[in-house]
């Protein structure tokens, strides 16, 4: 395929600018992985010696100089090796996939329902352009994706959870729980995820609404819906077979390209929820100095948008002919 | 196109399913003991309650609790301890003789003999020797654990010239007599010497035998993720009966809303809920001694103005703690000692001298000179705040201050680094033993400070094995820093705690900690 031999060099060139970012960036910021004299009240901290510093340093390879340490990094970033945790004690590998399973599916699961929501209100809005129905879902929904989503999230937390307690105030899932079923125990987490998902799903619906409205717009107004429309077809069908599947092109290709901004939607209302995702990992690996846990999920972060950038630039080659890659 | 879209759609929707799926797999996995029991079965040790006593406290993910994977921060050491014993224990009063049924210091202060405790049991039913206290002495030196090893007993200032078992004895000779070696030597965490011998890298070892202690409960459930923890009594624990059957650890979003719902037994209050709790039978609340606290650090290289004594003096005058204490920590805190040991350490001087809030006294040490210095500071609000109002106190004396508000990490290796002129710090660990303020006061401690008098007193204070001495040198020692003012202790804070004494009435403390979740007294029957 002639769109591999074009863009894959480019994938290559981005990812390798990725992880040299990804090592430097955590050795910029001040202070190190051993460094502590604070320590949050009431609680205590190991202070380390400047011998056992030295000592950890030395044993994390943290003593070379950095063209050596970048070196190693990247050789063993290359051999699949990502290294071990220096705060949390396990293979950053084990780290890293112990929290997917947790970032992945709400991420997923609101990034389709944003996209399902927002083109379905998106194509309403537009057949009925002007409407109230349109005007209404406008205003409201252009209001909504200008809140950032963590307050959205807080305000969730303290009305729905906290205030009439109809959800759960923290975690993934109940601490300690024996589950009779299976069906019980999906059931317990979709009630934990529900409010993550709730919450960025509200955050991203603006954008896919604004999208389809748009599209859907423009290809209402062509010669072929008034075709359509004359040959007495339902409504229904007009909307949601002939026009939809024309303005569904920049929407996919959207989806794809959303996948990074949800990741990052995701870090905060992990942490705003203590979910125990890759986002309330990230915030502690941050706040630890955990240079080899940072490296690698921010690797993985990248990794997985360029991979959803390469899936939508495919897509779009296939759906839309006139696009020369 | 109809196709292609569900060409795309369904494999991400298998993926979103098969994932979810895999999250609910990896729950049962992590468990820690493979000898793990019910509790109903625990509690036969316990006979006269018929249902087992479970705790459930506020958790969170601090490591496995194994001497070299817990965290560095946070109460992973102390949820360790509960799996691993030492030679002495902590006590409500001071040093208590545990695995080490009694000891013996020499009266050259040189000779350390430990009568090791017979009967001791593995959690996995071997018998623990006295070759596993040698080994663990010697493993953990070579091997220090995360809580690192008191610099006494590392390789670079060791003045442990030898260590061998005699009989059931444990025999340490010193080069040199140490105040703190006792304490020292008696925190070890002792590890079986069956598991470890063959560790190279202690590290990497995540076998779940590397939780295996002989301490009175065993770790039966850990989840990383979830951050929960499950601690069941063991059976064959030779010491005290195990009051509570149970403990464990589930994360909590809001302590006092998981305490009002029962999800937990025991939560941290500020005084502003202290009303709810205070005038109901069904609560109990106690008080934390105040051995965390905030300090203001004074860089005498980088702002040479403060070389004058009268400077840092009036500074000491010039900031209303008492009025810190009010509006920053609402009133949860008392006032430092001035000699830094805090006043509910045993160790504190009644008499040493006080810097009550005095503005003209603070304008009359600085003679109507003006100084500006920058203050550095963790985001925290409550350092924030605490700024604001130094601030406000120092302006009112004609101190000028800017502040540099910096996350916490950076604090703390601009602190580490001296790069601040005056820098704000809270932590904990101020009850513990007068060693601490050799690393806080002498030798260079104190960026372009040096007293030789503090020196001299520090080094013969740790000298000294006669404790009414030493008492006597730590005593003048405090009367000398608080005449100097090298540093200046804010406030250290008393938090409370409120449980429901119908359930279980035994929280404690240890003698040198402010806090009632972490001794492992407090699930013992004796204290």
């Amino acid at each position: 395929m002639r769109i591999f031999r074009k863009r894959i060099p480019e994938y290559l060139i981005t990812l390798f600018a990725i992880i040299t970012l990804n090592f430097f960036i955590p050795r910029i910021m001040p202070g190190d992985p051993f460094t502590f004299v604070s320590s949050e009240e009431n609680s205590v901290s190991t202070v380390y010696t400047d011998e056992e510093v030295a000592r950890l340093k030395a044993y994390y390879g943290l003593d070379k100089p950095l063209p050596e340490q970048y070196l190693n990094y990247l050789g063993n970033t290359l051999r699949g090796d990502f290294g071990y945790s220096i705060y949390f004690n396990d293979t950053v590998l084990n780290l890293v996939g112990g929290r997917i399973v947790y970032t992945l599916p709400i991420a997923i699961s609101s990034l389709l329902l944003s996209c399902l929501l927002g083109c379905l209100i998106g194509c309403m809005s537009a057949y009925k352009r002007s409407g109230i129905f349109d005007r209404v879902s406008y205003a409201l929904i252009t209001i909504f994706s200008q809140i950032p989503s963590f307050l959205i999230g807080v305000f969730f937390l303290f009305f729905l959870a906290g205030k009439l307690g109809w959800f759960p105030l923290s975690g993934a899932m109940k601490a300690f729980a024996t589950y009779e079923s299976g069906f019980e125990k999906l059931r317990d987490i979709l009630y934990h995820a529900f409010l993550p998902v709730l919450t960025l799903t509200l955050a991203h619906i603006g954008e896919f609404y604004l999208l389809s409205r748009n599209s859907m717009i423009s290809v209402l107004s062509k010669d072929y819906i008034v075709t359509a429309r004359a040959k007495g077809l339902l409504k229904k069908r007009v909307l949601y077979v002939h026009a939809l599947k024309n303005a569904m092109l920049p929407i996919i290709t959207r989806l794809c390209m959303s996948l990074g901004t949800i990741f990052g939607g995701a870090v905060l209302i992990e942490n705003v929820f203590n979910y125990p995702g890759l986002g309330t990992l990230m915030r502690q690996a941050i706040t630890y100095r955990d240079y080899t846990l940072i490296q690698g999920i921010f690797l993985f972060f990248a990794f997985t948008v360029l991979v959803m950038n390469m899936i939508a630039d495919i897509i779009y080659g296939k759906l839309d002919p006139r696009v020369e890659l | 196109m109809r196709n292609l879209g569900k060409k795309i759609l369904l494999p991400i929707l298998a993926l979103s399913m098969l994932l979810s799926l895999s999250a609910c797999g990896s729950k049962t996995g992590d468990t820690g003991d493979q000898e793990s029991k019910s509790p109903v079965e625990s509690s036969q040790a316990n006979n006269d309650r018929e249902e087992p006593l479970v705790i459930t406290l506020s958790g969170g993910d601090c490591g496995y609790p194994s001497p070299y994977l817990h965290y560095s921060r946070g109460p992973g050491s102390f949820k360790m301890r509960l799996v691993f014993d030492s030679l002495l224990e902590h006590g409500e009063e001071g040093l208590i003789p545990w695995l080490a049924e009694d000891y013996n210091i020499s009266e050259d202060g040189l000779t350390y003999t430990f009568k090791i405790r017979e009967g001791v049991k593995w959690h996995d039913g071997e018998e623990m020797s006295p070759e596993d206290v040698l080994f663990s002495f010697e493993y953990q030196t070579a091997n220090p654990p995360v809580g690192g090893i008191s610099t006494a007993l590392g390789k670079e200032n060791n003045i442990i010239t030898d260590m061998t078992i005699d009989g059931n004895n444990f025999i340490v000779t010193l080069s040199q007599k140490s105040a703190a070696m006792l304490n020292n030597l008696g925190s070890v965490r002792i590890i079986p010497k069956h598991i470890w011998e063959n560790v190279e890298n202690p590290k990497e070892f995540t076998d779940e035998v590397c939780g295996i202690g002989c301490g009175p409960y065993m770790i039966t459930e850990y989840n990383k993720e979830q951050g929960t923890y499950k601690f069941e009594a063991f059976k064959d624990y030779w010491g005290q009966n195990q009051e509570v059957d149970v403990i464990q650890f589930v994360p909590v979003s809001d302590g006092i809303l998981a305490f009002d719902s029962g999800e937990i037994d025991l939560t941290g209050i500020t005084p502003d809920v202290y009303e709810k709790y205070a005038h109901s039978d069904e609560y109990k609340i106690i008080n934390n001694p105040g051995f965390w606290g905030y300090k203001m650090g004074f860089n005498l290289e980088k702002a040479p103005a403060l070389q004058d004594i009268n400077v840092r003096k009036a500074i000491a005058y010039a900031i209303n703690r008492t009025d810190l204490i009010d509006k920053v920590a609402r009133g949860a805190a008392i006032l430092p000692g001035e000699g830094y040991i805090p006043q509910q350490s045993v160790w504190y001087n009644k008499n040493v001298k006080a810097y009550e809030f005095d503005p003209e006294k603070a304008k009359d040490l600085l003679d109507g000179k003006t100084y500006d210095f920058k203050l550095t500071i963790s985001s925290s609000n409550d350092e924030v705040r605490m700024a604001e109002l130094i601030k406000l106190n120092l302006a009112d004396v004609g101190i000028n201050i800017t502040v540099e508000s910096v996350d916490s990490k950076t604090r703390d290796s601009m602190y580490k680094n001296g790069e601040y002129q005056l820098i704000l710090n809270g932590y904990g660990g101020w009850g513990g033993d007068p060693e601490l303020l050799l690393s806080q006061y002498a030798y260079g401690a104190i960026p372009g400070y040096s007293n030789e008098q503090i020196n001299k007193l520090c080094d013969e204070q740790l000298l000294e094995t006669d404790q009414a001495k030493r008492m006597k040198i730590v005593y003048e020692l405090q009367n000398v820093i608080a005449d100097e003012v090298p540093q200046l202790p804010l406030y250290n804070t008393t938090g409370m705690s409120v449980y429901r004494p119908a359930k279980y009435d035994g929280w404690t403390y240890m003698f040198d900690h402010h806090e009632t979740t972490h001794p492992k007294i407090s699930y013992l029957a004796e204290k």
